[in-house]
Formats: structure tokens, C-alpha cells, sequence
């Protein structure tokens, strides 16, 4: 009639699963977190895209377009412009940003041009506003351009190289570029999955040892003839469980983003394909269990729900601490980083998305660290189980 | 059979269990009786594995829970002084939880928690998360979980403790049956009536100590009092260097 202490542990966890799906709370809890990456990654990605194609897709308002009409059509020639008539009052409209820009041509235009003078144009902007930025240095920078080809023109009609008339180029290096936005931005991710994680294990983890304790079942339960350790790792099997369901929900929901977010335009060499996604996934998961196990150890020493939820939130930041380091400031990596837990998955993660080469055994190395880490942190919390203090202590 | 010899716990400063000894027979019901604070409970959680003797000795069918605690606990079925349950599981799932915890399953478990629910009288309930239950019907899923695998001993702390009229007579039910079936019976309690009703020993407790044992006639015989419970109150208010006798008879002397 006696089971083995491996069939408790799995009668344990049966039963704390089964407890945890009629949990909605903490359903809604891995499911909202796991949505947390993959919504803030496609706001940020979309807003950044759609404005990267505002300043290539530029309509151009003009007032007096019929007094520079070869200038019109050379514009209209540039992919991505459309002219279109200005308003009447081109001041007012862009003071109260009804336009972020109205290029006005003087009746004296071509008059001017055919005198081989200054030609007038106005470039109406408000320099204090931020989002017509990029739209007004295209507008210029298209101007710009049409004034020098001009130019060039002259001076070879004249028989001069239009060379000599460009004594530097300057060119523009641009460090916040999109790309270096977009970058950025991915440099979250193993951050997110790693929340997605922690957060999937908290509700089990709290749940089966400081709620055992406030609900006062723990003595029932530690009545039965079944080890501290086939209790305890029950517990730690259901909630790496739950852990891992949030890293793969988190995971999944990314990748499918990935397929619809336009990131060619954005000019980025990003690919989360299945291979990444595997990859991301053999990285993060080994961490599932020591999470759980973490988050079991302390929510021992709580006497109720709150106390462990307020604890455990404190450890939800300082797990985030080397992820926020490295994405703040790209840390060189250094060999013994990919095997400190946390900090090896962020390394780890960095590389698999950056697609770097990475050695299959570092991956095995990494997850037999978190494993053992896990294990013995399994046995510390069950060694507590055996403390009268904590079996009563309230 | 449980046998228990000069039994010791301190907590700190505090005797909470002070040299207890008593037997608790097979086939009969033995009631542990004392007001509160008198380590009841603290005697019972040391029966039951959670606590650890300072001193003294426990047998168990002959198991010493302190050099075998699982073994122990395969030969006892306990209601603990806390036996709070999972809000989101049946009445149903917790027999079943806890039986396959014993290592029962299959038919087996069926028939058993069957059993126990019928017996209990839970049918209309069992299929029900005990999220919604009355103190009752959250006593009787603790008690029905707790003998699940049919052990030879069982403990109860208090175990009508709070209860209607109704389920206190479910449960006085179970403790004779089991009784009849020749199980070891131990219960705790500082209701008096309750006790002289179900027991067939009776053992006095108070400030960690034996201040008496018995059946209720013996203890009127030993207090030369006419009720249970003025022998009680004489019984928990001495002082237990004191030889009940003299006592009492210092009472009566003062009385008259």
C-alpha cells in the first residue's frame, strides 16, 4: 500500500495543478503577464515604423505651385512625395499645427531662377514641435537637393566641375537611428521572459507554502506519510510547470508578433524565426525550476499570502537588476556571465537574438548550473518543513 | 494502541507538557481532558510527528514516531487543532488527495471515499468546492480525509469544537463506530459533557500535567464529587505535586 516518495510528489503535484486552473486570479496573472512583452514590444515597433515611413512618404503642402512649375514636377518625380495645394493662410495653419509644414514660392520665383539670382522660397515651420521634426529636414534636405543639381547644372553649362563648387561633404552619422532604436528595444525581451517566468511561478509558489500556513492545512498535509521532500517537490514540479507555461505563452506570442512587424523597413537584420525561438526557449527555461525553487524558499518563512507576495516582489526586482544593467549599458560579455543564473540568460538571450554563434555545450552547462542551484534550494525548503517554528509558528 | 510515558515539551521557559503519562487502549475511546492552555495539543502534535519530545516516550502500535515518524503516521489518522482545507477542491477531491497521499488508489480509493461520504452523510456535498461550507461540513471533509486509509489510531483535537447540534452528533457517530470496529480513539477536548458521553478513559490534564484518569466513575470516586465536572474542576485545580486525595479532601474540609 506504501507509494513511493516519486508517486507522492506526483499526487502532489496533480493536486496543486488542478487548484491552480480553477485559480482565475492567477490565470489571468501568467496570461497578463505574458501579454505585458509581446504589446509593449508591437506598440513600441509599430509607432517607430510608422513614423519612419512619415518622413519617407512625405506630402508636401505648396502655395503658388504654378509659380515654379519645373521645380513641382521634379519633386513630384521624387519617390514617396505628393504636393499638394497649401492652405490659404500657411502662418495660421502651422502655428496651430493643422500643418507641420507649407512651402510658399514667391510670385518673383522664376523671374529670379531665369536671372540666375537667389530665388526666394519660404519653408513655413514651427520649430517647436517635435513630430514635424523629421518632416521639415526632409522637405529641406529635398529642396536642398534640387537647388544643388541646379547648380551643378550652371556651372557645367559654364563649363566649370560642379566639383569645384563642393569644397566638403558633410555627412550625417546618425546614432539614434531607428535601427539603433529598434535594437534597443529587442534588448528587452529576455528581460520580459524572464518576468513572464517569475510571475507564472508566483501564484503555485506562494500559494502551496505561506498560503498552507494561512489556510492552516499544513498539518494535515505534513500528517501524511509522505516526505518533506515528495511534498516540497510536488509543489516545485507544479510550479515550474506554470513557470514554463508562461516563458512558452510569452514565447510564442512574440514570435507570431514577429512575423507581422515590418522590421525590413526599419532596415533591421532582426529574425526571430523557430530556430530562435527554440533557442530562446532552451535558454530560459533551466531557470524555470530555480526560480520556483527561490520563490518557494522564502514564501516559507511568510505567514500568509500578502507577507510572500510582498517578498517575492522584492526579489521580482532584483532578478530584473542585471537585466536592467545590461540593456542601460551593453556590458562586454565575459565567459563566467553565462553561468551565473539571470545574468548567464541575459548574456545567453543577447547572443541568441543578436544570431552569434553559440557553443551547444554552453547551453547544457547552463541548464545542468540552474538545475543543481534548484535542487539544493529544493532541499533547503524542505528541510524547513521539518521546523516546529515553521509548521505552527503564526 | 498508543502508550505514552513521561512526556516532555518546553517552550522556552514554559512547561507546555510536564511529564504526561497514559494509555490509550484498542477498542476503546480515550477522551484527554483539560481547560485550555493545559498542552493538549501540544501532547497530540507530539503523538502525531509535527513536535519533537524533550523527554519521555511514545509508542505507537509499538512505533516510536521520534526514530520512525513515517511509520507512525501510516498506523494514525489525525484531525489536527488546524485541519484547514483548499477552498478550491471538493469535498471529494480531498478524501482522494489524501488517500492517494496514503498510497491508495483505483477502485479502492473509490470505494473507500464512497464509503466515507455516505457514512459521514456528505453525498449531497462531495461534488461541491468546500469554498462554500459550513463549519460542519468543513469538520466532516477534514475528518473523512484523516481516516481515509482506515489507520488503527486516530487523534482528533477538538474535533467538535464549534459545532451545531447536528454534526457534533455526526462525529460522536464516526468515534463509536470506529470504536466498534476496534480502532484506537484519542480526542481532546474541555467540554465536559462531550466527553463523559463518548469516553471510556478519561484523562485529566491541566498546566502540562496528569491530574487524573479513569473512567467518570473513577474520578468521582478519586475527587469524592458527585458530577464529572465538579471532579474536573477540582481535578485541573490542583496543584499536581498534591495527591488528588488530600486535596480533595483539603476542599471538602474547606467547604463544610
Amino acid at each position: 500500500m506504501r507509494s513511493s516518495p516519486v508517486t507522492q510528489a506526483l499526487v502532489v503535484f496533480r493536486k496543486e495543478l488542478m487548484d491552480w486552473s480553477r485559480d482565475r486570479r492567477s490565470i489571468m496573472t501568467v496570461l497578463a503577464s505574458s501579454l505585458l512583452a509581446p504589446v509593449i514590444i508591437g506598440v513600441m515597433f509599430t509607432q517607430l515604423a510608422s513614423r519612419q515611413r512619415q518622413v519617407e512618404d512625405v506630402t508636401i503642402p505648396v502655395v503658388g505651385a504654378a509659380n515654379a512649375p519645373a521645380m513641382i514636377d521634379w519633386l513630384k518625380q521624387q519617390s514617396g512625395v505628393e504636393v499638394v495645394d497649401g492652405p490659404a493662410d500657411p502662418q495660421e495653419a502651422v502655428r496651430t499645427r493643422r500643418e507641420d509644414v507649407v512651402v510658399i514660392i514667391p510670385e518673383d520665383f522664376t523671374k529670379n531662377f531665369k536671372a540666375s539670382k537667389p530665388a526666394q522660397i519660404r519653408l513655413v515651420n514651427d520649430s517647436s514641435s517635435q513630430n514635424a521634426r523629421p518632416k521639415v529636414q526632409r522637405i529641406r534636405g529635398l529642396l536642398q537637393r534640387y537647388s544643388s543639381e541646379i547648380g551643378s547644372l550652371r556651372l557645367i553649362a559654364r563649363g566649370v566641375s560642379p566639383i569645384v563648387a563642393s569644397p566638403m561633404q558633410i555627412e550625417d552619422v546618425e546614432v539614434s537611428s531607428a535601427q539603433q532604436r529598434a535594437a534597443q528595444i529587442l534588448g528587452f525581451i529576455p528581460l520580459f521572459v524572464m518576468i513572464a517566468a517569475f510571475t507564472g511561478a508566483m501564484s503555485i509558489a506562494t500559494d502551496s507554502t505561506a498560503g498552507e500556513r494561512e489556510r492552516g492545512s499544513i498539518e494535515a498535509l505534513l500528517v501524511n506519510p509522505a516526505p518533506r521532500e515528495a511534498i516540497a517537490g510536488g509543489k516545485w514540479l507544479a510550479g515550474t510547470a506554470t513557470a514554463m507555461l508562461g516563458v512558452l505563452v510569452t514565447g510564442s506570442l512574440l514570435f507570431a508578433l514577429f512575423k507581422y512587424i515590418p522590421l525590413q523597413d526599419l532596415g533591421i537584420r532582426f529574425r526571430l524565426g523557430p530556430e530562435q525561438l527554440i533557442r530562446t526557449l532552451i535558454t530560459v527555461l533551466p531557470l524555470c525550476p530555480l526560480i520556483v525553487a527561490i520563490q518557494m524558499y522564502v514564501a516559507t518563512f511568510a505567514k500568509s499570502f500578502k507577507e510572500a507576495q510582498s517578498y517575492l516582489s522584492f526579489l521580482m526586482m532584483a532578478q530584473m537588476i542585471p537585466g536592467m544593467m545590461a540593456t542601460m549599458n551593453s556590458m562586454p560579455s565575459k565567459a563566467w556571465m553565462y553561468y551565473v543564473p539571470w545574468i548567464g540568460q541575459q548574456t545567453l538571450l543577447t547572443d541568441v537574438l543578436g544570431n552569434k554563434p553559440i557553443n551547444p555545450l554552453v547551453f547544457v552547462v547552463v541548464g545542468v548550473v540552474n538545475v543543481t542551484l534548484a535542487v539544493t534550494m529544493l532541499r533547503a525548503t524542505s528541510g524547513l518543513l521539518h521546523r516546529e517554528r515553521i509548521i505552527f509558528g503564526r | 494502541m498508543i502508550s505514552v510515558t513521561d512526556l516532555r515539551k518546553h517552550f522556552g521557559e514554559v512547561r507546555a507538557v510536564d511529564g504526561v503519562t497514559f494509555t490509550a487502549a484498542d477498542g476503546q475511546v480515550t477522551g484527554l481532558l483539560g481547560p485550555n492552555g493545559a498542552g493538549k495539543t501540544t501532547t497530540l502534535r507530539m503523538l502525531y510527528t509535527l513536535m519533537r519530545p524533550d523527554g519521555g516516550q511514545i509508542l505507537v502500535d509499538g512505533i516510536d514516531p521520534v526514530v520512525d515518524p513515517q511509520g507512525a503516521r501510516f498506523a494514525l489518522g489525525v484531525l489536527p487543532d488546524q485541519s484547514g482545507l483548499y477552498p478550491r477542491l471538493t469535498a471529494r477531491e480531498h478524501i482522494e488527495y489524501f488517500g492517494e497521499l496514503q498510497g491508495i488508489t483505483g477502485a479502492d480509493l473509490r470505494s473507500r471515499t464512497d464509503h466515507l461520504l455516505t457514512m459521514l452523510d456528505m453525498t449531497a456535498i462531495a461534488d461541491r468546492r468546500v469554498a462554500g461550507f459550513s463549519h460542519g461540513e468543513r469538520t466532516k471533509t477534514a475528518l473523512a480525509r484523516a481516516i481515509v486509509h482506515n489507520p488503527k489510531n486516530v487523534l482528533l483535537d477538538e474535533p467538535t469544537n464549534g459545532l451545531d447540534v447536528m454534526s457534533t452528533r455526526a462525529v460522536r457517530e464516526i468515534i463509536r463506530r470506529l470504536k466498534s470496529e476496534g480502532h484506537t480513539v484519542l480526542f481532546s477536548s474541555h467540554v465536559m459533557q462531550e466527553v463523559s458521553a463518548l469516553c471510556d478513559t478519561i484523562v485529566v490534564i491541566a498546566r502540562g500535567r496528569i491530574v487524573g484518569s479513569g473512567t467518570s466513575d473513577d474520578l468521582r470516586r478519586q475527587t469524592g464529587q458527585d458530577n464529572l465536572e465538579d471532579a474536573f474542576v477540582t481535578l485541573s485545580g490542583l496543584e499536581a505535586d498534591l495527591s488528588t486525595v488530600a486535596l480533595s479532601a483539603k476542599v471538602e474540609a474547606h467547604r463544610s
